[in-house]
């Protein structure tokens, strides 16, 4: 009875095993099912500048955006991440990387040996991302200097260091984007809504998280403590941003100034280098986005002393 | 008697240090707003269209800017170090930690006063300025400036 018991258990773990292996099996993107393209590198510039990419993979304390070769610790309650480098250097970057991998990195967050990526890289908003406009991307990011040197390995302690998890964690929190294409809507305010919540993934600072660290929906946009650490990152829905006209947000997003005469600090103000290299209509698309999202109250901001 | 006379001198002079920081603080407060009020109250409005360009407002504003400027370094003596600030924000230790990179960022901020002064002729030279401005602004908030949470 119990040699049957024990039996049992095991095939019950074996099972149990597998089932855990298929729910966090990274997705591929096999070379074959790209289709013919002929890269628009002012394209891909205009992506990388959107997705604010130099933002964390630019080698820190310099000026250059261009010279990829990451470093960026980016905390967080799980621990400290390093941006990796993503210049085309061949050892130590990705100038060995097939456009299938880079696609496949990008939009489901997996590694070309088929490991997850943690989601301090937001590819759950770039899982909205046209794939031609991820493969301009590739395209440009391989005409910038090769950089080398590696980042450090990301200090994240148990079990959030069990790639195999974010698998779930990918079930979980994945897609759970608003729909971006709204055809009742003008050209400017779907092309706003993919800058937004898809390029510019500016939901992932500016909502609260769950104890997992996944986005509340219902208080998208809504603001939240800050993620990094001090500090409080602003609601930026209506509730918030009622008195900014159109004009007022796309101004900030170009000039980094507010309304009062305020200036954007933090983490923002590397943000608006990203977005001050947007062409004017991009900003305007955004700015009347970010005007249409209903006023919803986000979490409370403790008084300070 | 002696004892009572030098802790109550002790604790006046104290609160004599705290209070003159405290000043200190407050007038790094009322120049950053004098900033701002410049310009996004005067050369941002007129750069967005709300308000009609007007030079003479434009210089006034700069020449302001230029002034505050000049003494930004002072408003952060090394006694106001770690010091939290009343109201959103607070300076940020690193300015005393990496003096030179700082001081380096306030220079880099009086020469775009000056270059703006020189360019600002019309609606169009100032709306490609405002964001040269606004752009030193962020480039020191990025690193030196805390929010208060």
């Amino acid at each position: 009875m119990a040699r049957r018991l024990s039996l049992f258990a095991v095939a019950l773990a074996i099972v149990a095993f597998a089932v855990y292996w298929w729910l966090t099996m990274p997705s591929t993107v096999a070379a074959g099912t790209l289709p013919a393209h002929t890269p628009d590198l002012a394209n891909g510039k205009t992506v990388f500048n959107a997705a604010g990419c130099a933002s964390c993979h630019a080698v820190p304390n310099q000026q250059d955006r261009t010279r990829l070769g990451g470093g960026l610790p980016l905390t967080s309650p799980f621990g400290t991440f390093y941006a990796p480098n993503i210049s085309p250097d061949p050892n130590d970057g990705i100038g060995q990387w097939t456009e299938a991998q880079f696609v496949k990195a990008v939009v489901h967050g997996v590694s070309p040996d088929g490991a997850h990526y943690f989601p301090a890289f937001p590819y759950t908003s770039y899982h909205g991302a046209k794939i031609a406009d991820v493969r301009d991307l590739f395209a440009y990011i391989k005409t910038l200097p090769p950089v080398s040197g590696k980042a450090p390995d990301h200090a994240v302690g148990f079990p959030f260091n069990i790639r195999r998890n974010i698998g779930i964690w990918k079930l979980l929190f994945m897609d759970r984007q608003p729909p971006v294409m709204d055809a009742a809507r003008s050209p400017q305010w779907n092309r706003g809504a993919y800058l937004v919540n898809v390029l510019g993934h500016c939901a992932e600072c500016h909502s609260p998280r769950n104890m997992l660290g996944g986005i509340i929906t219902a208080q998208r946009f809504a603001g939240g403590p800050n993620p990094e650490g001090k500090g409080w990152v602003p609601n930026i829905t209506q509730k918030n941003l009622a008195d900014w006209s159109d004009k007022d947000l796309a101004y900030f997003l170009e000039s980094g100034l507010l309304p009062d005469g305020d200036s954007a600090g933090g983490s923002m103000a590397s943000v608006i280098k990203n977005t001050s290299q947007l062409s004017a209509d991009d900003r305007a698309a955004m700015a009347v986005y970010l005007k249409s999202l209903p006023a919803v109250e986000g979490p409370k901001r403790p008084q300070s002393k | 008697m002696k004892r009572v006379f030098v802790t109550v001198t002790a604790i006046l002079l104290g609160i004599g240090g705290v209070s003159a920081q405290q000043d200190i603080l407050s007038q790094r407060q009322t120049a950053m707003k004098e900033n701002g009020r410049n310009l996004g109250g005067v050369l941002g409005a007129m750069a967005k269209g709300e308000k009609p360009y007007d030079q003479a407002a434009i210089d006034a504003a700069l020449a302001k800017l230029a002034d505050n400027a000049k003494a930004m370094s002072g408003h952060f003596p090394d006694s106001t170090k770690g010091l939290k600030a009343e109201g959103k924000y607070s300076a940020s230790p690193k300015i005393w930690d990496s003096r030179a990179d700082f001081e380096s960022h306030i220079a880099s901020y009086s020469k775009a006063i000056s270059e703006v002064k020189a360019s600002v002729k019309d609606i169009d030279t100032l709306k490609a300025a405002v964001p040269v401005l606004g752009k030193q602004c962020s480039g020191c908030h990025e690193t030196y400036r805390l929010q208060n949470s």
